[in-house]
């Protein structure tokens, strides 16, 4: 039996073709998400391995708190996080017997480093690292590649990926911009870590620069760890660091407050919470995956309802010559295993390939990644086994239809009658309109007064409850009332084309509710993607115009000025020098000020100019007088934050800002300590010396001596920044509440003048962040813009806005998030004209006849094609309609549950849902040209003998 | 045939007393050891305003010759014409508008659309063809087939009888030159038989409509006005008028076993098994 199986699947090899394609599309994804997890992870890991490389790792115990007592940062993602560590451990760490070397690592994010051709690297993408690594104080896991480390603060050493994307190499004059503004320095080498950086431009300053940069950004010389390096050259293994570091929790004992960790631990932890935050991409290619096997299994099921129809007769013979109806059934599925056999193979080698065009792509685009794309062992067998019994599955119940068919029977097209679809149609309905209903609870809890039923307990429930089990049960209510809504979508749909096309229009729309199972089935497959893709467009687009909508309203200024990569600061020089260019009428800035709380809340703070809130930016809605009250010293609070703290107008609350000051005592103690360490050192080699020349050796006294000199001479080179310690100061001040805004660009954020920002808190814990500029009446923008171009010029990073330029700066998230989208709608159109093509094809053969009668009686072929063609888009319509309505319904509702976050304004992208409907008839179109030609390519003769 | 002499023929179309002609129609399947010739150089004419049967057993090639006949069967030498029109060489797009101006088709079985009701099968050819639809003509046919009540039916709702009297209906909705009926009672019972051989037989006598049928029950045949008796490809009887016992003496000096099979065609073999409805039961 399973040879007259493998025959008959050889014969139907090109039936098959649309079913290999899909589940080797499936399995693809499959295969592709497995993958693309493990190579993430792989790549994480052998990151974290070179970049965090240190045996052990010693940190702070002290848990990070707020004003409340309560761990701060526990709210968001449940983690605790800890207080920094005092770099003076490190000291005391050295001694530590087994301990080779215990450094502090200053790194500094916010610098850019200029190409040769004089562009920023990597403008706005991956960023500039800047390492403080010298030859006392190297990277185990750095290798020298040429040239040697920096020696001063004028010299850098490039990692290979850095130099590869700067086009700078060994002898080279470099441009960095600092927050003071850009800065030469000479490339003295370049180094190479085992793992890809990820696009990250790495570059070796000394350390005493980088520890300099990093205190002045975050306003303190503690860190977050201190690496303890047992060897200088070559890693301890999981044992050697676990004894490593019992040495070093005994010998700091209960005295320091400190945390203990393995290098391995440390690096497991890392590489867990950067895989969580990357860990929701492998979940959206599974919901492809999905999808495409869902589609897969129904066109196995349709191809195998053709090819057991076809062969009916063949299976009656095998029955009446003594087959069971187990053997017949084993001759089916032995076609299906073989089919899931090929495609799965297929579809490994294809997720494969696919993986390494993605990692080929991110390489160009200069995301290098170090993990290897191959799938493992597991993932193929997974790939496969899914793949199988996909196939088995789709194939089972056409297998059973012929092996429980009664040995003569001959099928004919008008005994198929379905069995009625009203009880799933009745269940489905009431799923969706208990959906709906969730959903206008949800939209109810989140809108209005909060109160959309008369219960309270029910108005008291978070509004993400009935979101989600609204979700659920309209999706699973579509799909299951799918069959019933066949009929009534298809006479909808089908009044159109029934009109204008009054004989082959009328055919294709009754066409579709003839097998209403399978047309659901089709459908489905686009609903759920469309649902998908229309559901973050709504999202995308209602967060692009809440953006554009504050810009808007409340923005007058013709020019935006602020950091090309967003996260640095702006340098005060130039914005000095822009706010002389003439032809302004008003300007003013953005500070934000850091380590602030007011009324003991960790909210924004920034510091502005009255004008902003006159001229610039002027609040649609103000309770008070903003501008007067920021004049004033008063606080200018916006409405969310207002609205969540409960902050009236005229409520004084504590404006407390803790910075760190140079601590003078402990900076004198710790220069004081260092120049006797160099004295005694030098006290020491000087008494050496004088040994050694009373026992007579000449020569080794002169050399210690040289070597005392040395070490004086050294200690007067150390840069004294690198000795100033700080300490934490608390200021506070009590403050009115003067104004408070609503729709306005900054509703979240409180707003102070500078005067009173400097009693709390000084220059260096404020970022210059913006710039807005408004022109004089009568000027040219266009000079003026040329005039503040030339002023940001030489510090590169500085970007000029205008009001749509500053839109779409705010918005390139969005925009990427739409790129996105775009991806995954075209895999899920690929995906349903498979699944459109193939149900057409199953039609037209089930219709041979009923074709081949119509052209009988005078249908030209382009009628033909013209029915195919009405029925083909109204099902790809009806799939996409469906898909658009309930996807954008639940975009609407999502973003009035999340309407807080700053969605204020709910934005339908018609355009985008008028294009989906577009692509849609463009789909259905195209899906019918290949059955179309199949139904024409019969003779009408043959299809009229046919039976 | 002369383009010229086409449109005049096309002209005089009405008064020309034949309304279908093959000349020398030869069709032939595979080749070397294995050709079967189905269609044996056959020259025949068939006539307006009658109804004529062809005859013959399994795979005389009467079924063949109304399929050239009609445009649905290319034949291998000679020339077919319909109206004056060469059928024989025509391309899909000619087919297709001979088909909707000059051709109707009663089959066997499966007739009928089975989406659209009886009223929309009946007028399904001419909304095809876009022509404007004749309602007195319409009503007068449905009446004539006796599917006033049954308009609104579908071809699911309808006993097999009635199926055809709808095909017949539709058939002669288009008012075509010529009527192709392939076994049309071929699936149905006596009565019904008799119901739809009176339809066509009434709708030559008061309409002037020209039919061919191609049937084995001799019985069926007994209704036509010329019965046409194929054997390997040739034609062995033209008969005019025959009376059902004159049309069973033809045959019975033909071979046992197709007797038997014209006396029952229940117990039919060969070509007919797949479609009679022995193949249902």
């Amino acid at each position: 039996m399973i040879r007259i199986g493998l025959r008959d699947a050889k014969s139907h090899m090109r039936r098959f073709v649309m079913s290999i394609i899909a589940i080797a599309l499936g399995v693809a994804f499959v295969v592709g998400s497995f993958c693309f997890g493990e190579m993430l992870d792989s790549q994480i890991d052998s990151m974290m391995a070179s970049n965090s490389d240190a045996d052990v790792y010693v940190s702070s115990s002290v848990v990070k708190t707020d004003d409340d007592g309560e761990p701060s940062g526990t709210a968001d993602d449940g983690k605790v996080q800890y207080e920094d560590i005092d770099p003076d451990v490190a000291g005391t760490l050295e001694e530590i017997d087994g301990v080779s070397s215990a450094k502090v690592f200053y790194n500094y994010m916010g610098a850019v480093l200029v190409k040769k051709d004089g562009t920023a690297v990597n403008g706005g993408g991956a960023p500039t690292l800047l390492l403080g690594i010298d030859a006392q104080q190297p990277w185990r896991a750095a290798k020298l590649t040429d040239g040697h480390w920096p020696e001063n603060d004028r010299e850098i050493a490039l990692h290979a990926g850095a130099a590869d994307q700067s086009g700078l190499k060994v002898g080279d004059t470099a441009t960095l911009v600092l927050p003071d503004g850009p800065e030469q320095f000479k490339v003295v080498g370049t180094f190479d870590t085992d793992a890809a950086q990820m696009g990250a431009s790495l570059v070796a300053i000394s350390p005493a620069l980088a520890r300099q940069l990093a205190v002045e950004t975050n306003h303190t010389d503690k860190v977050g760890t201190i690496g303890v390096y047992g060897d200088e050259h070559t890693p301890l293994d999981a044992k050697a660091q676990e004894a490593l570091a019992g040495k070093i929790r005994a010998a700091l004992g209960s005295t320091e407050q400190v945390k203990v960790e393995t290098g391995e631990q440390a690096r497991a932890d890392d590489a867990k919470s950067t895989k969580e935050q990357l860990g929701f991409i492998q979940p959206l290619i599974m919901v492809f995956a999905v999808i495409a096997l869902f589609v897969g299994s129904f066109i196995i099921a349709n191809t195998f309802t053709m090819i057991v129809r076809d062969s009916m007769r063949g299976y009656a013979l095998l029955r009446s010559v003594g087959a069971s109806p187990a053997q017949v059934f084993l001759t089916v599925v032995v076609q299906a295993v073989l089919l899931g056999v090929v495609g799965s193979v297929i579809g490994v080698l294809l997720g494969w390939g696919l993986l390494e065009l993605i990692a080929q792509g991110m390489n160009q685009m200069g995301y290098a990644l170090s993990g290897s794309a191959a799938p493992s062992t597991m993932d193929v067998v997974w790939g496969v086994v899914i793949g199988i019994a996909v196939s088995v599955l789709g194939a089972s119940i056409p297998a059973r239809t012929a092996a429980t068919a009664p040995p003569i029977q001959a099928m004919n097209e008008t005994v198929n009658p379905e069995k009625p679809v009203r009880t799933r149609g009745a269940i489905g309905i009431a799923m969706m309109v208990f959906g709906a209903l969730a959903w206008w609870l949800a939209y109810g809890l989140a809108t209005g007064d909060g109160k959309p039923t008369p219960w309270d307990a029910v108005n008291g429930m978070d509004s993400v409850i009935p979101m989600a089990l609204g979700a659920v049960c309209l999706v699973i209510g579509v799909i299951v009332a799918g069959p019933a809504l066949v009929g009534p979508a298809g006479k909808i749909l089908g009044w159109v084309p029934d009109h204008v096309f009054p004989v082959t229009g009328r055919l294709a729309s009754r066409n579709l509710a003839r097998a209403k199972r399978r047309t659901a089935n089709t459908a489905a497959a686009l609903f759920v993607g469309i649902a998908i893709v229309s559901c973050l467009g709504v999202i995308a687009g209602s967060v692009k115009a809440s953006l554009n909508d504050v810009v808007d309203t409340g923005m007058d200024a013709d020019y935006a000025v602020r950091s090309a990569s967003m996260t640095t600061a702006l340098q005060d020089k130039a914005v000095k020098e822009m706010e002389q260019v003439k032809g302004i009428e008003a300007s003013a800035t953005l500070r934000q000020m850091y380590g602030v709380t007011v009324g003991g809340k960790d909210v924004p703070a920034a510091i502005t100019q009255p004008a902003l809130l006159t001229t610039i930016a002027p609040p649609q809605v103000q309770d008070g007088n903003a501008a007067k009250a920021l004049e004033d010293g008063q606080l200018v609070v916006g409405q969310s934050l207002a609205d969540k703290y409960g902050w009236k107008l005229g409520q004084r609350l504590e404006l407390k800002a803790t910075t760190t000051d140079i601590d003078e005592a402990a900076t004198a103690k710790a220069q004081e300590a260092y120049q006797r360490q160099v004295e005694e050192q030098a006290g020491k080699l000087q008494a050496e010396a004088r040994q050694l020349a009373l026992a007579g050796d000449a020569d080794g006294a002169r050399s210690k001596v040289a070597q005392a000199q040395q070490v004086v001479e050294d200690a007067q080179h150390v840069d004294p920044q690198s000795l100033v310690k700080t300490k934490e100061v608390t200021r506070s001040e009590q403050v009115t509440v003067g104004a408070i805004v609503e729709d306005y660009l900054y509703v979240d954020c409180v707003l102070v003048n500078q005067q009173l920002a400097n009693k709390v808190s000084d220059t260096s814990w404020q970022m210059l962040d913006q710039l807005y500029i408004k022109a004089a009446p009568g000027t040219d923008l266009e000079t003026l813009r040329k005039d503040l171009e030339k002023i940001a010029k030489p510090y590169y990073t500085i970007a000029v806005m205008d009001k749509d330029e500053f839109k779409s700066s705010m918005a390139s998230m969005v925009d990427q998030v739409l790129a996105i989208i775009y991806a995954l709608l075209a895999l899920s159109i690929v995906i349903a004209i498979f699944g459109i093509v193939n149900t057409l094809a199953l039609n037209v053969s089930e219709r041979t006849k009923e074709i081949g009668l119509l052209r009988a009686v005078g249908t030209s072929n382009g009628q033909v094609r013209g029915m195919l063609a009405i029925e083909s888009v109204i099902l790809s319509v009806y799939g996409t309609v469906l898909g658009i309505v309930v996807g954008t319904f639940a975009g609407v509702v999502l973003c009035a549950v999340y309407a807080d976050q700053g969605i204020s304004k709910i934005a339908v992208p018609w355009g985008q849902l008028l294009l989906f409907l577009a692509l849609a008839i463009l789909v259905g179109l195209v899906a019918s040209v290949s059955p179309a030609r199949r139904a024409i390519k019969e003779p009408v003769l043959d299809a009229v003998r046919s039976e | 045939m002369a383009k010229s002499a086409k449109q005049n023929m096309r002209q005089h179309g009405t008064s020309d007393p034949v309304v279908a002609r093959a000349s020398d129609l030869c069709k032939r399947y595979g080749s070397g050891e294995n050709e079967v010739v189905a269609l044996d150089h056959i020259d025949v004419e068939f006539r307006r305003g009658q109804l004529t049967a062809i005859m013959g057993p399994s795979g005389s090639g009467k079924s063949t010759l109304m399929h050239c006949m009609a445009g649905l069967d290319t034949p291998t030498s000679g020339t077919v014409d319909v109206e004056g029109l060469e059928v024989s060489s025509m391309n899909q797009k000619q087919l297709t508008r001979l088909r909707r101006k000059e051709i109707g088709f009663i089959f066997q079985s499966f007739n009928l659309v089975p989406t659209l009701d009886a009223e929309e099968n009946i007028l399904l050819p001419l909304q095809i063809a876009k022509r404007p639809i004749d309602r007195d003509w319409f009503r007068k046919i449905v009446r004539v087939v006796g599917l006033e009540n049954r308009l609104d039916h579908r071809p699911s709702q309808l006993s097999g009888g009635q199926q055809q009297r709808v095909a017949c209906a539709r058939a002669m909705m288009q008012r075509p030159s010529v009527i192709f009926a392939d076994e049309p009672t071929g699936n149905l019972d006596s009565r019904s038989s008799r119901e739809v051989l009176g339809f066509l037989k009434q709708s030559v006598r008061e309409y002037g409509q020209s039919i061919v049928m191609v049937t084995h029950d001799p019985r069926a045949a007994s209704f036509a006005d010329r019965v046409l008796v194929l054997a390997d490809g040739r034609i062995t009887h033209d008969m005019e008028h025959p009376s059902y016992e004159s049309i069973l003496e033809v045959f019975a000096g033909e071979d046992d076993v197709t007797v038997d099979e014209i006396l029952d065609p229940a117990a039919g073999t060969g070509e007919r098994s797949s479609q009679g409805k022995g193949a249902r039961a």
